[in-house]
């Protein structure tokens, strides 16, 4: 297993406050880490330093062995790190399929030449674009299929517009996909089956997975190794049981106890 | 009952409002002389008819209460639409009273529209007291008329509409239709009576008749495909009927000229322009989102490019002179040229502007306009540009020993370029490039991060729509054969922008029909010229409230409205269906 991104002494300032501290993690590729943490603890921030969205005040972002602090976002889209956000941005009157065809854009070249003419090579590379964009639509089976695949995005139920965005960004081929809080939203039912969908996302499309859940019972789920965060540091990580259990992370969820 | 009837109070004064602005800015008069339909039908009447009739609708309009839509019952639509009609004639009455108490001799000074002849038609020739009474009256049974109008089912009701909007439409064209019946030598005095040039009671009934038929079919049809499942494939193969229907469209567009005169084609021709520059502006501001508020920079730049490369002279004291930089190129190697200079200078003026949206953009935008304007005017470049004069002797576009200055052949001119630039908008908008810009337009930040190039989108947005509307420039050179700085004024921005909305940012059907609308009627329809500014204002907050989609919406908000009747038709059903549905499942669940 070799390091597929590593985020090291990471500072990320909002005026005073320092969202990120200082941060320190890992990810070996074909892991599925969980990040958790309470609120404000830097775990939103984390995804938007690592796809370019926020540049870094201090430290390194490696992807690959490569830094990408620096980076457009649609550069780092590119090499490989798709995401998803804690509150569902969808293109909301594009179609489905459109959605998830917007995925493919970093991976397909024709232009302005190509939209006029539409020679033979554009015809194939849309083809494939759409063939992408099924395939990864079709990874929620039923969910996203058929007639839903022509209506606008903003018709979707909230748990289907969460799943379009996981497809969406399947659609850039990604090797490493950071999910912000999948299950936000969702009914039990509909969390129980994204945990699976987390799971084969590496075992079936051999990603890398990062996810920020709130859902211990997905975290419980998907997770190799769970990372504690809390003022934009790492306070603990391992497997779950042992995350779970330790004193500090308890602290951060609940409080201190009062002493005596 | 009061709070009940306070709708109808309020639309009845907005109308009464409209009703004394249309008299005192004129047009009641003015548009007594055209008949419409028969010696009894004038514009003027179907003017002072309007405001009592619109107020009516829009008091009986269905409204959400508690989270439902109320449609008022009949007996209230009467009632409210009798209550707004009567108000209009009664501020029309007031109005006649004012005018009554002050004199029209001493309003005229300030209201150059206030004459007898605006007294004779509000009080239709008999007196103020009987007129006033009228106007009440008679408002007051419109308005009734129109809420019931209201109150019809809206599949009954639409039809009809179209029907009548068709046969004002036709009589409205009276110049112009009967011309291309005689070239087509078909009868006309069926339709189009001698006398009175309106049309005749048989011709408006029979046009009536056949037009609602018509539309009824066509709504009920594309109502029932709206009802079914939209069919899966791309939208851009939806068939054989689309080309046919282009093709339908370029052939009688192609035969105009021949059926309709030169006075139409010279029309016509300047609408080609704008159209051409209203495209471009699609594709920055419909397309990728870019609010562009000084688009007639390009319309400038292209006039100014072909006139200094094809050789046209610069006006002084020692007479005509070639201006400092200068070409004699061919018109159409030039033309090349345009269009990329138009191009290069979208490409430029967007690379400072990348990180700008929405209100920045848009200020900053109007300022290039400005800045165009003014460089064009002064004297630092007069030598090339020839300041406020201009450039005289434009080039006539000579092609195969033909020249494309009059107004029949410049048509068909500029008509062979708006195909292209409407054939190369609808490639556009169906292709990986043009679902970039429409994802830029969604979402700029979440279109970069699902790895669109945003800056480099926003320049070839710019870019392609520079080039379109720079290409419109160099047209309307040749068309006027003169270039001058005041022909580029921000107006031609305003209207340009206001086509584009009319007809539906980022539809290029839409955008084709907000040309000829705006336009195209204007001039076809006479005395409006005189109004122009006034209908395109009042056409345009009209529209942002009743349409703010436009005319013939981008596919994509058609299906978002499409979607939202079907919902509120539907939504109860479909949500008890889906509680049922999930009810089962969770017992079909916990069951094993």
């Amino acid at each position: 297993m070799s390091r597929l991104l590593e985020v090291s002494g990471v500072v990320k300032r909002f005026g005073g406050l320092a969202a990120l501290d200082g941060l320190e993690l890992h990810v070996e590729e074909g892991e599925i880490v969980s990040v958790i943490g309470p609120n404000g603890a830097g775990k939103s921030t984390l995804f938007n330093v690592v796809t370019g969205l926020y540049p870094p005040d201090e430290g390194d972002v490696r992807f690959d062995g490569r830094s990408i602090v620096g980076l457009r976002p649609h550069q780092i889209t590119k090499l490989g790190i798709a995401r998803t956000f804690q509150t569902v941005h969808l293109f909301a009157n594009m179609t489905v399929l459109e959605n998830a065809m917007v995925g493919q854009h970093c991976r397909t070249r024709s232009g302005v030449f190509g939209a006029i003419v539409r020679p033979p090579s554009t015809r194939r590379e849309e083809e494939r674009i759409r063939e992408v964009a099924r395939r990864s639509l079709a990874f929620f089976g039923p969910r996203l299929a058929g007639y839903r695949q022509e209506q606008p995005a903003f018709v979707l139920s909230y748990a289907n517009r969460r799943r379009l965005e996981i497809a969406r960004a399947l659609a850039t081929e990604p090797r490493l996909i950071l999910l912000d809080e999948p299950t936000a939203g969702m009914n039990p039912r509909e969390t129980l089956e994204m945990r699976d969908h987390i799971v084969r996302m590496r075992d079936e499309l051999g990603l890398t997975v990062v996810v920020i859940e709130h859902d211990m019972r997905v975290v419980k789920g998907v997770s190799d190794r769970v990372i504690a965060c809390d003022y934009g540091r790492v306070i603990a990580q391992g497997t779950y049981e042992a995350v779970a259990h330790d004193p500090q992370v308890i602290e951060a969820y609940l409080g201190r106890r009062a002493v005596g | 009952m009061r709070g009940a009837l306070r709708p109808g109070a309020r639309a009845g004064l907005v109308g009464g409002a409209v009703l004394v602005y249309l008299a005192l800015v004129g047009m009641l008069v003015k548009f007594e002389e055209l008949r419409l339909v028969g010696s009894q039908v004038t514009r003027g009447r179907l003017l002072l008819v309007l405001p009592p009739f619109a107020a009516s609708f829009f008091a009986v309009r269905p409204r959400v209460i508690g989270g439902r839509v109320e449609q008022p019952g009949p007996g209230v639509a009467l009632a409210l639409g009798a209550v707004a009609g009567a108000l209009v004639g009664a501020v029309g009455s007031v109005g006649l009273a004012l005018v009554e108490a002050i004199g029209v001799e001493r309003i005229r000074p300030v209201f150059v529209a206030v004459s007898p002849a605006l007294v004779e038609t509000l009080t239709f020739g008999r007196g103020a007291a009987a007129g006033a009474a009228i106007l009440v009256v008679g408002g007051a049974a419109l308005g009734a008329a129109g809420g019931i109008w209201r109150a019809i089912r809206h599949g009954l009701r639409r039809p009809v509409e179209v029907g009548l909007l068709t046969v004002v439409t036709l009589a409205m064209l009276q110049r112009i239709v009967p011309f291309m019946l005689d070239e087509l030598r078909l009868e006309r005095d069926w339709l189009y009576s001698r006398a009175t040039r309106g049309l005749t009671w048989t011709g408006a009934v029979v046009v009536l008749v056949v037009a609602t038929a018509a539309a009824a079919y066509v709504l009920d049809r594309r109502e029932r495909r709206a009802l079914a499942p939209a069919a899966e494939g791309r939208p851009e193969v939806r068939g054989w009927r689309r080309t046919a229907l282009v093709t339908i469209a370029v052939v009688l567009a192609a035969a105009l000229p021949q059926l309709a005169g030169s006075i139409v084609s010279e029309i016509m021709g300047t609408v080609g322009v704008f159209l051409l520059l209203a495209l471009g502006l699609n594709i920055v501001t419909g397309y990728a989102g870019m609010l562009h508020l000084g688009f007639s920079a390009f319309f400038l730049i292209g006039a100014y490019a072909v006139a200094l490369l094809t050789g046209a002279n610069l006006v002084t004291a020692f007479g005509l002179v070639a201006p400092r930089f200068s070409a004699d190129l061919n018109f159409y190697l030039a033309l090349v040229l345009v269009v990329a200079i138009g191009a290069a200078v979208g490409a430029l003026v967007a690379a400072p502007v990348l990180r700008l949206r929405g209100d920045y953009l848009a200020i900053v935008t109007l300022a290039f306009a400005q800045i165009a304007v003014i460089l064009a005017t002064s004297s630092w470049l007069q030598p090339i540009t020839g300041g406020p004069q201009g450039l005289r002797d434009v080039t006539k576009a000579p092609l195969l020993g033909l020249e494309f200055r009059s107004a029949e052949r410049f048509y068909y001119l500029v008509l062979a370029f708006c195909v292209l630039a409407v054939f190369v908008s609808w490639r556009l908008a169906w292709s990986r490039v043009g679902r970039a810009w429409n994802a830029m337009r969604e979402d700029e930040q979440v279109a970069d991060a699902m790895g669109v190039p945003t800056g480099r989108y926003k320049m070839l947005g710019f870019a392609i729509g520079g080039a379109i509307g720079a290409l419109g420039g160099a047209l309307f050179a040749v068309k006027v054969g003169t270039v001058q700085p005041g022909s580029f004024e921000i107006i031609q921005s305003i209207t340009v922008l206001a086509v584009v909305i009319l007809g539906g940012l980022g539809s290029v059907p839409g955008v084709v029909l907000g040309a000829l609308v705006l336009l195209a009627l204007p001039g076809l329809l006479s005395q409006l010229e005189e109004f122009r500014f006034l209908i395109y204002g009042a056409v345009l907050v009209a529209i942002m409230i009743l349409r703010p989609q436009g005319l013939i919406p981008n596919v994509r908000r058609m299906r978002e409205l499409r979607e939202e009747e079907r919902t509120q038709d539907a939504w109860q059903q479909i949500f008890a269906a889906r509680q049922e549905r999930e009810a089962a499942e969770e017992a079909a669940e916990a069951a094993p």
